[in-house]
C-alpha cells in the first residue's frame, strides 16, 4: 500500500518535472571581466539601485545624464528601490533572470549567492588592489565583496550604524553621549522627564530591531562564535551572549522608546520623522540617513545632529570596538551583454567627482573612494560615523545580510517578538537555532 | 387610536433608519478623512487627526501626481481597458461557442473554461515567474495583460453563457434562413442582444483588474510600468514621510473607480448580482 | 508603450460554411471537418487557460518535489521533503488558522450581517434612501484593497491614526493600541478593514434577491398581521437561502485567497502573527528563497480550494443549476 502510493507519487513528480522543463545549465563560476575589452558606447545599461526616493534618487539619474552626455549612443533603464522594496525586487528579478547588468548588493551572504551562482562577473582583473581603479578604494572595501581572492563588485559607499542625538537637547538636560549601555538607559529617563521621546523607533518593517541586535551580539558574543554562527553549516547558536544581547534590546525598547510594545506598528520614517522635528532625543541610523534625517529645513539641522556609537555593557563579553555596518556596492552582471560598458560606468561613478558629490548633502553617502570624505563636502555627523567605522576593531555586516534569508528571517520575526514581549530571549534563539540546522 | 404594536412599530422604523445613517458615517467617514489628509501639511496630520485643514494644500496632489501617480495612472487604465477588452471579446466568444455552436467536446471544454474559476492566482504564481522569464515577458505589460485575461475569462465566460443560453432559439433560427454564417449571426444578432450583460462584465472586469494587486507586483517593476496598486505602496516607501502626498495618490486611485461606479450603478448592480448566479 | 487593439481581434473569424456543391459521399465527412472548425470559437479561450491557467498549475505540482537555488537556477529533486516541513511548520498551520479565522468572521459580517442590514434597507419606504444607503455602503468595494490597505494602516497608525484618537475621545483611552503593531491584534484589524471593504458588496447582492421576491408575499403577510421580524426570518430568509449559499462559498474562497491587504498592511507581521498562506508562499518564495517550498503551500492552496469548488459545485446541482 505505502510502496504504491510512493511509487505513485514520483510518477506523478515525474511528469509534473518533465513539464516543468527543469533542464538548467547550473552555475559555472562566471569569467573574469577582460581588462582590455573596448567598451561599445552603445546599448541600454539597466541598473537596480538602492537610491529610490527622496533625496537620493536623482543621483543616479544625473549620473546617466552626464554619462550619456559623454557618449550620447548609451541609454539607460535605471530601477530604483527603497531599502525596504529591494529585498523582494531583487528575489523577483533573479527568479526570472531578469537581472540588470548592473546591481545593488549588500555585503554577506547577500553578495555571496550571486557569486556562487555565477551572476557576478569577477573584476578582480581591474579592480583588486593593486590595479589602477582598485588603488582609488579602500582596500577593507574591496574585500568586503571577495570570495577566494577574487573581487565581485564596486563598494561604492560606506556605511555604520549610529546612535543619532539632538545636540540642542542634549545640552540643555546636561546630558554626554553616555559610554556605557547603563549610562544609554539612565540619559532615556533624564529625557523622558523632560517630556521628549528618548529614542524614537519604528519597526514595522522588523529590520530597525534586527540592527540593535547585531550591534549588541557583536559586543556580547566572541567575535569567533559569531561568525561561525552566521552560517548554517557551522552554527550553534548556543552562546549565552545571545540572550545577554536580547535582554539589552528589550530594556532598551521599554525604557527608552515611547512607543515601546507599540512599536512594531510604527514606521521607521516615522521614528526618524520624530527626531528630525526635534520631538524624540536618539534615533538610531546608518550614515546613510544623517543628512536626510538633518535635512537643510528639519529642525534637527538648527539643533544639530550629534552621533555616538551604541555603547556596550561595562562587561561585554564579546568585541566592544566592532561597528555594525559594511559597505554597500554594485555588482557587474556576468550574463550581461555590456560588461565592458558597465564597468566604464561604473568607473564614471567611482571617479572622484563623482565620489564627492555623493558623499556631500542632501545625498550623504560616505563614498568607499579614498578622500571622497573630506571637511569640504561632506556633513559633520558624516565625517565623523566614518572616521569611527575606520577606527573601529571590525565591521559586522548587517544580520539579514550576512546569512541565509531563512535565518535572517527567523530573526527578523524573533526581534518582533522580543519588541511585543511574546517571546523569551531563550525562545527566539531556540527558534531561530531551528531555522538555521533546517537551511543545513 | 393607536396601538402599542404601532407605536413599537414606529420607533423601530426610526431606530432602524438612525441605524443605517450612522452606518453610512462610520462607512464614509474613513475616505472622507482620505481626502482631507490629501490636503494637510505633514504637521497638521500628526496633531489632531480630526481637524479640517488648516490651508487646503491643493499642490499636494500635484506632487503626488508628479512623483509617478500620473504614470502609474496611465498604466493602469492602458491595461485595464486592453485586458477588459480582450477578456469580454474572448468570453462571448467561448459563450456562443458553447451555447450556439456545435464544437466537438463540448463538455469538457466547458468543464476546462469555468473549471477556471476555482484556480487561485497565487498556485500559479512561482511556475508562471519561470514561464514568462523564458518567454521574455517580464516588466512587460503583455505579461499583465495575459494573465488578468485568462484569469478572468472563466468568471466573465460564465456570465456572458448564463445570459445567452436564455436567448431563445429562434434567434438563431432566424438568422440562418437569412443565409448569415455563424460569425455573422454572432456579430449582427447575438452580441448586441447580449449588450447589458456585456456592460456588467466590463464594469466588473475594470473593477477588477484595476485593483489587482499580485501578479502587478511581481510581473512589473520598472518605475512607469507600474500599475496604481503597486505604484502606490513604492510611494509610500519612497516618501514615507511626506504623508499628505501618499494620501493625495490614494485618493487619485480611488477616484476614477467610485465615479465608474456612480455613473454606471445599474449596470454595476445587475453585474454584482449576475455575478453571484442568478 | 502603447498596445494596439488589433493585436487582439480574433485570429481568424469562424469560416463560412463549406461550398455545398461537394458531393454527397463527402459531406458527412465535410460536416466533421466543418465541427471541428467550429472550435475556433472557444480556442482563443482554452489556449489562455491551458497555458497560463492549467499549465502551471502543472508545474506547481512538479516544482513542489523540488529545491530550487534561484541564484544558480539549480533544481535538486527531494521528494516529500517540502511537504513534509510545511506539516511541521508552525507558521503554515497559523496561516492556515489566520485564513480560516478570515472566513470564519467574514461569514458573520459579510453574509448574516449584510443580510440582516439589505433586509432593513428593503424594509425603508423611502425609494430614495433605499438608493442612497446602499450606494454608499458599496462605495468602499468600489476602492482598491491596496488603497483601503493603505488607508487602515494610517487609520490604526498609533501617532496620527483616527481609530485611537476616537477611544481617547470616547473616553476608551485603555483600549488605545498600536493595532497592526500587536501580534493578538493585528490579524484581527486586518479582517476588520476587510469587512469595511466588502461588506456593502454583499449588501448590495442581497438587496437585489430580496427585491426579487415578488411583492404580494409581503403584501398578504401584512394582511395577516405579521411584523417585522416574522416577515424576515419566515419570508424572506427562507427565500434568500439560495444567496446566502452561494454567498458563502464565495465569501470563504475568497478568505482562503486573501493576500493583498495583508501584504499591505502587515506583510505577515508581527512575528508572522498576521501571516496567511498567500502571503506565507510569498515571503517563502520572495523573501526567503525557498521556491520548492512556496510551490508546496500552493498546492495546499489548490487543495482547499478544490475542495470549496467540490461543495459549490454540489450546492449548484441541487439547485439544478447546470454548469
Amino acid at each position: 500500500m505505502r510502496k504504491s502510493t510512493q511509487s505513485l507519487m514520483a510518477l506523478l513528480a515525474g511528469a509534473a518535472m518533465a513539464l516543468s522543463a527543469c533542464a538548467d545549465g547550473g552555475s559555472q563560476p562566471a569569467a573574469a571581466l577582460d581588462p582590455n575589452a573596448e567598451p561599445q558606447y552603445t546599448g541600454t545599461l539597466s541598473i537596480l539601485t538602492k537610491f529610490g526616493g527622496d533625496p537620493l534618487e536623482p543621483y543616479f539619474e544625473d549620473l546617466a545624464a552626464e554619462y550619456k552626455k559623454l557618449h550620447p549612443e548609451v541609454s539607460f533603464e535605471l530601477i530604483q528601490e527603497t531599502d525596504q522594496s529591494i529585498k523582494d525586487k531583487t528575489k523577483t528579478l533573479t527568479a526570472s533572470q531578469a537581472m540588470p547588468d548592473i546591481y545593488f548588493t549588500w555585503a554577506g551572504s547577500w553578495a555571496n549567492n550571486f557569486i556562487d551562482g555565477g551572476l557576478a562577473a569577477d573584476l578582480t582583473p581591474v579592480i583588486a588592489p593593486g590595479t589602477e581603479w582598485g588603488n582609488n578604494f579602500g582596500e577593507s572595501a574591496l574585500k568586503a565583496f571577495a570570495k577566494d581572492g577574487k573581487y565581485f563588485a564596486v563598494p561604492l559607499y560606506n556605511n555604520g550604524k549610529f546612535m543619532g542625538y539632538n545636540q540642542r537637547i542634549f545640552k540643555e538636560l546636561g546630558l554626554t553621549p553616555p559610554s556605557t549601555f547603563d549610562e544609554l538607559i539612565s540619559s532615556c529617563s533624564v529625557l523622558k522627564g523632560a517630556g521628549y521621546e528618548p529614542i524614537s523607533f519604528g519597526n514595522k518593517d522588523g529590520w530597525p530591531g534586527l540592527h540593535y541586535l547585531q550591534q549588541l551580539f557583536a559586543y556580547e558574543v566572541p567575535a569567533e562564535t559569531l561568525q561561525s554562527d552566521f552560517s548554517p553549516a557551522t552554527a550553534k547558536l548556543e552562546d549565552k551572549g545571545y540572550l545577554k544581547a536580547m535582554d539589552q534590546f528589550t530594556t532598551l525598547v521599554n525604557e527608552c522608546t515611547g512607543s515601546g510594545k507599540d512599536s512594531n506598528g510604527v514606521l521607521y520614517t516615522t521614528a526618524q520623522q520624530a527626531l528630525a522635528e526635534g520631538k524624540s532625543g536618539m534615533y538610531y541610523q546608518e550614515i546613510l540617513e544623517f543628512d536626510s534625517t538633518a535635512s537643510a529645513d528639519s529642525k534637527l539641522k538648527q539643533d544639530g545632529l550629534g552621533i555616538f556609537k551604541l555603547p556596550a555593557a561595562a562587561d561585554a563579553n564579546g568585541d566592544p570596538q566592532a561597528i555594525e555596518g559594511s559597505p554597500e556596492g554594485y555588482i557587474i552582471n556576468a550574463r550581461s551583454k555590456n560588461a565592458a560598458l558597465a564597468a566604464d560606468f561604473m568607473k564614471f561613478a567611482t571617479n572622484s567627482q563623482n565620489a564627492a558629490k555623493l558623499s556631500a548633502p542632501p545625498y550623504g553617502q560616505p563614498s568607499a573612494v579614498k578622500g571622497a570624505v573630506s571637511t569640504e563636502n561632506s556633513s559633520g555627523p558624516v565625517i565623523e560615523g566614518i572616521k569611527q567605522v575606520n577606527e573601529a576593531s571590525a565591521a559586522i555586516t548587517w544580520l539579514d545580510s550576512v546569512t541565509v534569508p531563512a535565518v535572517a528571517d527567523a530573526w527578523l520575526a524573533g526581534g518582533e517578538a522580543l519588541v511585543a514581549g511574546t517571546q523569551t530571549p531563550d525562545q527566539v534563539l531556540a527558534s531561530v537555532r531551528a531555522a538555521s540546522s533546517a537551511a543545513k | 387610536m393607536v396601538t402599542r404594536s404601532a407605536v413599537l412599530l414606529v420607533l423601530g422604523r426610526v431606530l432602524v433608519k438612525a441605524f443605517l445613517i450612522a452606518l453610512a458615517v462610520v462607512v464614509i467617514y474613513p475616505l472622507v478623512w482620505m481626502l482631507l489628509n490629501g490636503v494637510k501639511s505633514n504637521s497638521e496630520l500628526f496633531s489632531n487627526p480630526f481637524a479640517l485643514p488648516v490651508a487646503w494644500k491643493w499642490d499636494n496632489y500635484v506632487t503626488a501626481w508628479n512623483r509617478g501617480v500620473g504614470d502609474y495612472l496611465t498604466t493602469s487604465v492602458l491595461v485595464t481597458v486592453a485586458s477588459t477588452i480582450a477578456t469580454v471579446f474572448i468570453s462571448a466568444w467561448a459563450a456562443y461557442g458553447l451555447t450556439r455552436v456545435n464544437i466537438p467536446f463540448n463538455r469538457v471544454v466547458l468543464i476546462l473554461i469555468l473549471g477556471g474559476l476555482m484556480l487561485a492566482p497565487t498556485v500559479a504564481l512561482i511556475p508562471l515567474v519561470k514561464m514568462f522569464q523564458s518567454l521574455g515577458l517580464y516588466n512587460n505589460l503583455w505579461a499583465l495583460l495575459i494573465l488578468y485575461t485568462a484569469f478572468r475569462v472563466p468568471f466573465t465566460t460564465f456570465l456572458i453563457r448564463a445570459y445567452m443560453m436564455d436567448l431563445p432559439a429562434e434567434v438563431d433560427e432566424a438568422a440562418s434562413v437569412d443565409g448569415a454564417s455563424k460569425a455573422r449571426a454572432f456579430w449582427q444578432v447575438i452580441l448586441p442582444m447580449c449588450k447589458p450583460i456585456l456592460v456588467s462584465t466590463v464594469l466588473l472586469n475594470i473593477l477588477f483588474t484595476w485593483n489587482e494587486y499580485l501578479f502587478a507586483m511581481v510581473f512589473t517593476s520598472w518605475g512607469a510600468l507600474q500599475t496604481l496598486p503597486v505604484g502606490l505602496t513604492n510611494l509610500m516607501s519612497k516618501h514615507g514621510t511626506d504623508y499628505p502626498v501618499v494620501f493625495a495618490g490614494m485618493a487619485i486611485a480611488a477616484i476614477p473607480v467610485i465615479v465608474l461606479f456612480f455613473a454606471g450603478q445599474r449596470y454595476f448592480i445587475r453585474g454584482l448580482a449576475d455575478g453571484v448566479g442568478k | 508603450m502603447t498596445v494596439s487593439d488589433t493585436a487582439w481581434k480574433p485570429a481568424a473569424p469562424p469560416p463560412a460554411s463549406v461550398s455545398p456543391k461537394s458531393p454527397k459521399n463527402r459531406a458527412a465527412k465535410s460536416a466533421r471537418t466543418r465541427r471541428w472548425r467550429n472550435i475556433v470559437w472557444v480556442l482563443p479561450a482554452v489556449l489562455l487557460l491551458g497555458v497560463f491557467a492549467y499549465l502551471p498549475l502543472v508545474q506547481n505540482l512538479g516544482f513542489s518535489f523540488l529545491k530550487w537555488d534561484i541564484y544558480s537556477g539549480r533544481q535538486t529533486f527531494v521528494g516529500a521533503d517540502n511537504y513534509v516541513r510545511m506539516f511541521n511548520d508552525p507558521i503554515f498551520w497559523k496561516s492556515l488558522l489566520n485564513n480560516t479565522l478570515y472566513a470564519i468572521i467574514s461569514i458573520a459580517f459579510q453574509v448574516f450581517g449584510a443580510m440582516i442590514l439589505a433586509a432593513m434597507i428593503e424594509g425603508l419606504r423611502s425609494q430614495r434612501w433605499r438608493g442612497i444607503l446602499r450606494a454608499v455602503y458599496f462605495v468602499p468595494s468600489a476602492i482598491s484593497l491596496t488603497v483601503a490597505g493603505l488607508l487602515f494602516y494610517f487609520i490604526y497608525e498609533p501617532e496620527m491614526g483616527i481609530l485611537n484618537a476616537a477611544l481617547d475621545f470616547l473616553g476608551l483611552g485603555n483600549f488605545t493600541q498600536a493595532w497592526l503593531g500587536q501580534e493578538n491584534t493585528a490579524i484581527f484589524a486586518i479582517i476588520a478593514m476587510s469587512q469595511w471593504q466588502g461588506f456593502g458588496y454583499c449588501t448590495l447582492l442581497f438587496s437585489v434577491a430580496l427585491q426579487r421576491i415578488p411583492s404580494e408575499l409581503y403584501e398578504a403577510a401584512s394582511i395577516d398581521g405579521v411584523g417585522p421580524f416574522q416577515r424576515f426570518f419566515s419570508i424572506s430568509l427562507p427565500l434568500v437561502r439560495e444567496m446566502t449559499g452561494l454567498m458563502m462559498i464565495v465569501t470563504v474562497s475568497g478568505a482562503f485567497q486573501v493576500f493583498n491587504e495583508v501584504m499591505v498592511m502587515t506583510s505577515g507581521g508581527p512575528n508572522n502573527s498576521s501571516q496567511v498562506l498567500g502571503t506565507w508562499l510569498y515571503r517563502s518564495g520572495f523573501v526567503r528563497n525557498d521556491f520548492g517550498y512556496a510551490a508546496a503551500v500552493a498546492t495546499a492552496v489548490f487543495i482547499i480550494t478544490l475542495i470549496l469548488a467540490a461543495i459549490q459545485l454540489r450546492i449548484s446541482k441541487k439547485r439544478r443549476v447546470q454548469w
